[in-house]
Order: structure tokens, then sequence, then C-alpha cells
């Protein structure tokens, strides 16, 4: 698998336009600044040197005051896999790619059919993902819809350790289940200290479009900072909805709510690992429904990615996805544009990019298949045109020479599986190869893909000691799930 | 005439609040009734906008601001007509239910419903049983009651809500019409509530014929 890669060729911005949205969030956040519905938190802010409007809940804040929290937050954080591995640092212009969520419907593997995603579809997600070398963080892309909600979290975040040892990313629903989970995860790693240094879990809360702090998961936010647990603040504006309809104004947006959340947590935890985030979107101007794949969302997504890095915070950015409801062309294309736009931006983490479509409710095996194709080649081209002695290969031109080929030199053998990506899904036969083979498209060769890996047995991730001790421990989770 | 009400129609469809107010007051000013100016300037503006939208010749935001420039025009007719030439089709409470943060459809609902000609009682997001029986109590004109949902977490909220007004008595006072991303017509019919909406449109549509009043 790919280590993440540097990449930071596609600017939406130039110096100036970054400095104009940096200004803007600076006047939002002085002199409209955030609803924040959470006693603590105001309180917080207040002590911090805020400006707070206890009448209405609001707190407004200074420049100096906004720049000294930012510049206290790492630059870099690190999301630890249980295999060294898939150790991923997210910050500056490196790259990566993985799942996102959370979808409340599956495409069925076997029937082909749309249906309520259950336990045992984020059990398969999981052991899917695990074999995908282009997926490196995974995100718990699925609600199990029967699973009582007392114990979802507990049994989402199990399904995910359990099928892989990549870092495992998710929303939580309620305290006590994040309470079960920093349990679960202590067991593992033998002691919470232990779990603490090397957390191969983080949590994912939200800031709310435009301009607010709801109580619940603020909470939430406040906890996970005392833990110091890397925690993502993502907000989720959208175009014409919940920001204004131009993408300036929605990335003003995304960056101000988001940046309350990061400051917030290093006022609780100065130096706490948290990650700047977005799930920023359009609108279809028919009826204002949420989409997820326009082009717009991966410009505001990269725009946004050069903001984090301007401000020196890793970035939790959104893209991949599609909405389409089957495995097609149009989700293909889709898919593709808005991943390819956030890695060439450098932007740090692009989760919600496998397998995700359907105005972001569906979770499709086939299209993880695909995506992590895409992702492959997305990762490709980031990495760029090495251009050394090596590579530009003056000396085997020479060589070579006028007429002659390249076929069977050792600079070909030497060079090829590191300069061209090669593809697990897309069809290179010539036609007559294809048709014996069946004659199929991407969408049914993806799914051959997917049923070849789910097919095996289930290898649980964890030994077997470990595993009995979290069961013994938490009966409430489904395990074998069926 | 027939010009001034072009202009009014065009203002309408453009969404200029102020220039509505200026035409429908110079309108007035001549002498014209101001039924005419509410039946031929602003409201066939309106159902020819209307029309645009369905067509999808113009979009939601469109239509919504259009919506607010005819409002301009018809509160300045309201006091010169009386409230009883503007029909209104009933109360209707609205709200996201307990545990649920998601509030753009559920706004976008209230605002088609009132435009739709519905007064609209909005609880906002997060909200009770309590707080709808609370508020069905306050308001006992309430004809409909709406809840949204977009998390399957908080679906069941809507049945407790069901379950809530069955226990007040209230119950039989109202329709309850539901609705959110991952609501269906078949989860609608197991919890009992009387209708299901797909979007904003069809709900201002269904809440009509809930109440009696189809178009
Ligand atoms: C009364 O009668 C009626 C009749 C018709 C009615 C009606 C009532 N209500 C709606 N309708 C209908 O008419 C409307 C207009 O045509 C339509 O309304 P909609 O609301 O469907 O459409 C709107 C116009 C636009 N659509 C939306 O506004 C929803 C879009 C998505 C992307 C979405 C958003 C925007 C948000 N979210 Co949320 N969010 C998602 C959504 C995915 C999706 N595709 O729906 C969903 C619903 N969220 C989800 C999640 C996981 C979450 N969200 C959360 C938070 C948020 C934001 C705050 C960031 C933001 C909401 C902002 C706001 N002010 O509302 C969290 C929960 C917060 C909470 N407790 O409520 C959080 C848990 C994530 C987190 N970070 O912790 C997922 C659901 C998972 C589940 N188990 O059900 C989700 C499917 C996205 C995903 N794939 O992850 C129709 O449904």
């Amino acid at each position: 698998m790919k280590k993440t890669v540097r990449c930071n060729r596609y600017r939406p911005f130039n110096d100036e336009q970054a400095k104009m949205v940096h200004e803007t969030v600076l006047r939002v956040l002085g002199e409209i600044g955030i609803e924040v519905n959470e006693e603590e938190a105001l309180e917080l802010f207040q002590k911090a040197g805020a400006k707070v409007d206890a009448d209405k809940s609001i707190a407004r804040f200074d420049s100096e005051l906004v720049m000294k929290l930012i510049n206290q937050a790492p630059s870099n954080v690190t999301l630890w896999g249980r295999e060294e591995k898939h150790k991923i640092v997210l910050g500056e212009d490196r790259v990566c790619i993985g799942t996102g969520g959370t979808a409340i419907r599956v495409v069925d593997l076997d029937t082909g059919e749309t249906r309520a995603s259950e336990i045992r579809d984020l059990h398969d997600m999981a052991r899917l993902c695990h074999h995908l070398d282009n997926l490196h963080l995974y995100m718990l892309p699925l609600y199990p819809n029967d699973i009582p909600k007392e114990n979802v979290d507990l049994n989402r975040f199990f399904s995910g350790i359990v099928n892989t040892t990549k870092h495992v990313m998710g929303g939580v629903y309620t305290v006590e289940g994040v309470r079960d989970v920093f349990e679960m995860c202590s067991l593992i790693a033998g002691s919470p200290d232990e779990f603490r240094k090397r957390p191969f879990i983080s949590m994912i809360t939200c800031v709310i479009s435009p301009l607010k702090m709801d109580s619940h998961y603020t909470k939430l936010m406040i906890e996970a900072a005392k833990h110091g647990i890397p925690v993502v603040c993502p907000a989720e504006p959208l175009c014409g909805a919940t920001s204004p309809i131009t993408l300036a104004a929605n990335v003003v947006h995304q960056v101000t709510e988001s940046l309350a959340g990061v400051m917030l947590t290093q006022i609780v935890n100065p130096g706490t690992p948290v990650i700047l985030g977005t799930v920023s979107s359009t609108t279809d101007f028919r009826d204002m429904r949420y989409i997820c794949g326009g082009v717009e969302m991966g410009m505001i997504s990269a725009a946004e990615a050069q903001m984090a890095q301007f401000y020196g915070l890793p970035f939790y950015a959104v893209g991949g996805m599609s909405d389409s409801k089957v495995v097609d062309a149009q989700a293909g294309y889709e898919s593709a544009m808005t991943t390819l736009l956030n890695v060439l931006a450098g932007a740090n983490f692009v989760h919600d990019a496998i397998g995700l479509f359907d105005f972001a409710l569906t979770m499709s095996y086939e299209k993880c298949i695909m995506d992590n194709e895409i992702s492959g080649m997305a990762m490709r081209a980031a990495e760029g045109i090495r251009v050394d002695e090596e590579t530009l290969a003056f000396d085997v031109i020479k060589e070579v020479g006028p007429g002659g080929s390249f076929i069977s030199h050792k600079h070909t053998a030497r060079n090829m599986r590191k300069e061209h990506f090669l593809p697990k899904l897309s069809d290179r036969n010539i036609r007559e190869k294809w048709a014996a083979q069946g004659g199929k498209d991407a969408a049914r060769r993806a799914h051959d893909l997917a049923k070849k890996i789910l097919d095996r047995p289930p290898e649980p991730q964890l030994p077997a000691e470990k595993l009995s001790a979290v069961t013994d421990r938490f009966p409430q989770i489904v395990y074998p799930a069926k | 005439m027939t010009t001034n009400y072009e202009n009014i129609a065009e203002a309408v469809r453009t969404g200029e609040e102020d220039v509505v107010q200026k035409l429908v007051h110079q309108a007035l000013d001549r002498g014209d009734s101001p039924q005419a100016i509410l039946d031929e300037a602003l409201i066939s503006a309106m159902d020819e906008v209307g029309q645009l939208f369905e067509q999808e010749e113009i979009f939601l935001p469109e239509l919504l601001v259009a919506a607010n420039a005819m409002k301009a025009g018809v509160e300045i007719l309201k006091p010169l007509l009386g409230e009883d030439a503007i029909k209104s089709y009933g109360t209707v409470i609205i709200g996201t239910v307990q545990g649920d943060l998601h509030d753009i459809g559920k706004s976008l609902v209230s605002m088609m419903l009132e435009r739709g000609g519905f007064k609209i009682i909005d609880l906002g997001t997060d909200v009770s049983p309590e707080n709808f029986i609370q508020s069905l109590k306050d308001n006992p004109e309430t004809k409909v009651l709406g809840m949204s949902a977009l998390l399957t977490t908080t679906m069941p909220e809507m049945k407790t809500t069901i379950e809530a007004l069955e226990k007040a008595g209230l119950r039989d006072k109202v329709k309850v019409i539901i609705g959110g991303a991952p609501v269906t017509n078949a989860f609608a019919q197991e919890i009992a509530a009387d209708a299901y909406a797909p979007d904003a449109v069809a709900a201002k549509n269904i809440v009509r014929q809930l109440v009696g009043e189809e178009d």
C-alpha cells in the first residue's frame, strides 16, 4: 500500500484571494460571532478572552485570540493503525483517502437490492476495505439498523476493529456509547494509557452551519479533547441553504465554523490533536435537496484544504461521492472528479471517497472497488512526475538510440511499477479476450472482485484472547454478525 | 391598465419587493380595485411562476423570492380586502423531532406551506413529544402536525410523539404528516401517521388534501 503522498498542485485561490477569505473569516468571528448553545463551552470561550453576549449565547473572537488558539493546535496529527504500516500522519500537504459515512442503506452484494443496512454489512464493509490497497483510513460507513440505539456505538467501532488493522474513525451517537468504546479500546490496547499513547480510533463531532454550536455535539467535542483523542470538528455548509450560494462564502462558513471547534478543543486541552473538517456541498435548485456529486464540492473542499494549509492545521476533506443510484458512468465520473481535485490540492484525508452515493444515503460494495481504483489513480497523479537522472534517462535514450526498443531494457523493468499505476478493475484486454471473459462492464467486474474478497472466511484482526475479553465484557456486541 | 399589471407580474417574477409595492400603490391611487390587483396581478403572476417552476424553467430559490415579492404586494392589499379575502387553509404545527438537529428540509416545508396559505407554527429542531403537545394545546385550532426526521436514530421519535398524542387524547384532533430523507411511506403507515411527503412541494399539496382543500 502507498504511504500518504505530498501534493499541492491545485490552488483554487491565489495568495491575495486566500488572504481575502482569511480576513472575512476573522470578520465573521469578530463581528458576527458563533452561537454557542452549551454553557460550559461558552464559559470556556469567555475565560479564554472571547467577548460573550450571554443573552444571545454569542461568542465573538478578536483576531489575536483566533490566531493564538490556532497556533496552539498541532500541525500534524497521527492516526494510528494497529499495524505500523497503517499509521497515517495528517497535515501539511500530505494526502490520503478513505471511506465516510454514515449511510443508512446498502446495495446487497448477492441480490443487488438496496435495503436498510445491518450490522453484518458493517462487518463485510470492514473486511472488504481491509483488502483495498488505496484505502488508507477506514471510516465506519454504515448505520446498523438492526441494533438497538444504545448499543450502536460499541457495535460499530467493534465491527471496524475486529476486521481491519487500519485506523478506524467514526461518528458517535450517545455519551454512554463513547465511554463503552473507550473502554473497549483500552482493553484491546492493554490499558487506557496505552490506548491514549497510540489511539487507533478517532471521533467526529460537528459544528452546525450557519454559525452554531449545538449542546450535545459540543459536549462530545469537549469530552474527546479532554481525553486527548483525535477529534474532527467538521462543518457542513450547503450552498444556498445554510451558506450563501457563492462558493467563496461557503468556504468562509466552513472555515469559520470548523475553526470555532478547533479553538474550543485548544482551550479545553492546549495542544490536543484536532482536525479542521468539511462536509460542505451544494444543493439541487429544484428542491434544495443535498447533492454530493457536483464538481463544486471538490472545488470547495480543495479551497478549504488550501486554507487549512494556510493555518497549519490538518484537514478532513470531502469528495469522491456521486448522486447516482447504481454503479454506472455517472457514479464513476462524479466520484473521480471530486477525489482528484481534493488530492491535487493536498487535502489531507479525503473522506466519503469510497463506496458512498445516492445523496450519501447508500453504500455499495461494487462502488468500493471502483473508488479504490479511482483513489489509486488520483494518488498516482498526486505523486507527480519525478524528475532526476534516473527518470530523465539520458543514458538509456543514448544507448537505445534512434529506431531501437525499450521493451527489454533493464531501465523499463526497474521503473515500470514505480512509475505507473496498475489497475485492478479497468479492462485493458483486447476485445476478443474481454468478450471471452463474459464481456463484463466495470460494475460487473467490480462485483466479481468484491465477491472474491468477501467469499473468503472472515479473519478476525484481533488476537483470540483480546477478542474473547471484549465479547465477554460486552455481551451486547453481536459477533459473529450474520 | 394591463401594462401596469404586466409590470407588477414582471416584478413578482423577478422578486423585486420594492417595485411590486410601488406599483401596487400606483394602481390603488389610480382607483383600481384591490381585489382586481390581487387576482389579476399578484395571484396570476404567482400562478405563472408556479408553472415555470413545475416545468423546471426556474428553481426553488427563484420561486421563493417571487413568493416574497407577491407577499409584499398582498401586505398592502390586506387591510383593504379584509382578512377573509385572503384564504387561510388553517394552522400547521411543524418541527424536527427530539434528538435531531437537521432543519433545512423542515424549514423548506414550512416555507412552502406558508406560501401555500397555511399559518405555520415552527417549533424548530429537537422538539420533544411534550413540546408538540403543549403547542397543540396552546393552539387548539391546529389542523395538521408535521414532523421531520433525518436520522434513523430519531425516526422512532415520530412514533413516540404519535403515541403521546393518543395518550393526551389529541390524536383525533389533528392530521399527522411526516417526512425527511430516511422516512418512507411504509414507515408512515407502520406508525399510523396520516401522510408522508417526499418533498416540500408534495408536502404542500398533501397537507391541502389532509385539510380537505385540494386544488
Ligand atoms: C412534516 O412533513 C414533512 C414532509 C416532507 C419533509 C419533511 C417533513 N422533512 C423533510 N421533508 C422532505 O422535504 C424536504 C425538501 O424537499 C426534504 O428534506 P431533506 O431534509 O431530506 O432535504 C433538505 C432540503 C436538504 N438535506 C439536508 O439538509 C440533509 C443533508 C445531509 C447531508 C445532512 C446534513 C446537511 C447535516 N447533518 Co447529517 N446530514 C445527512 C444528510 C444526507 C441526506 N442526503 O439527507 C444525514 C441525514 N446526517 C447523518 C449523520 C450521521 C449526521 N448528521 C449530523 C449533522 C448534520 C449537520 C448539522 C452537519 C447538517 C444539518 C444542517 C441543518 N441545519 O439541518 C449529525 C447528527 C446531528 C443531529 N443530532 O441531528 C450526524 C450524526 C453526523 C455527525 N457529525 O455527528 C446521516 C444519517 C445517518 C443515520 N443514522 O440516519 C446522513 C444520511 C448523512 C451521512 N451519510 O452521513 C425531504 O426529505
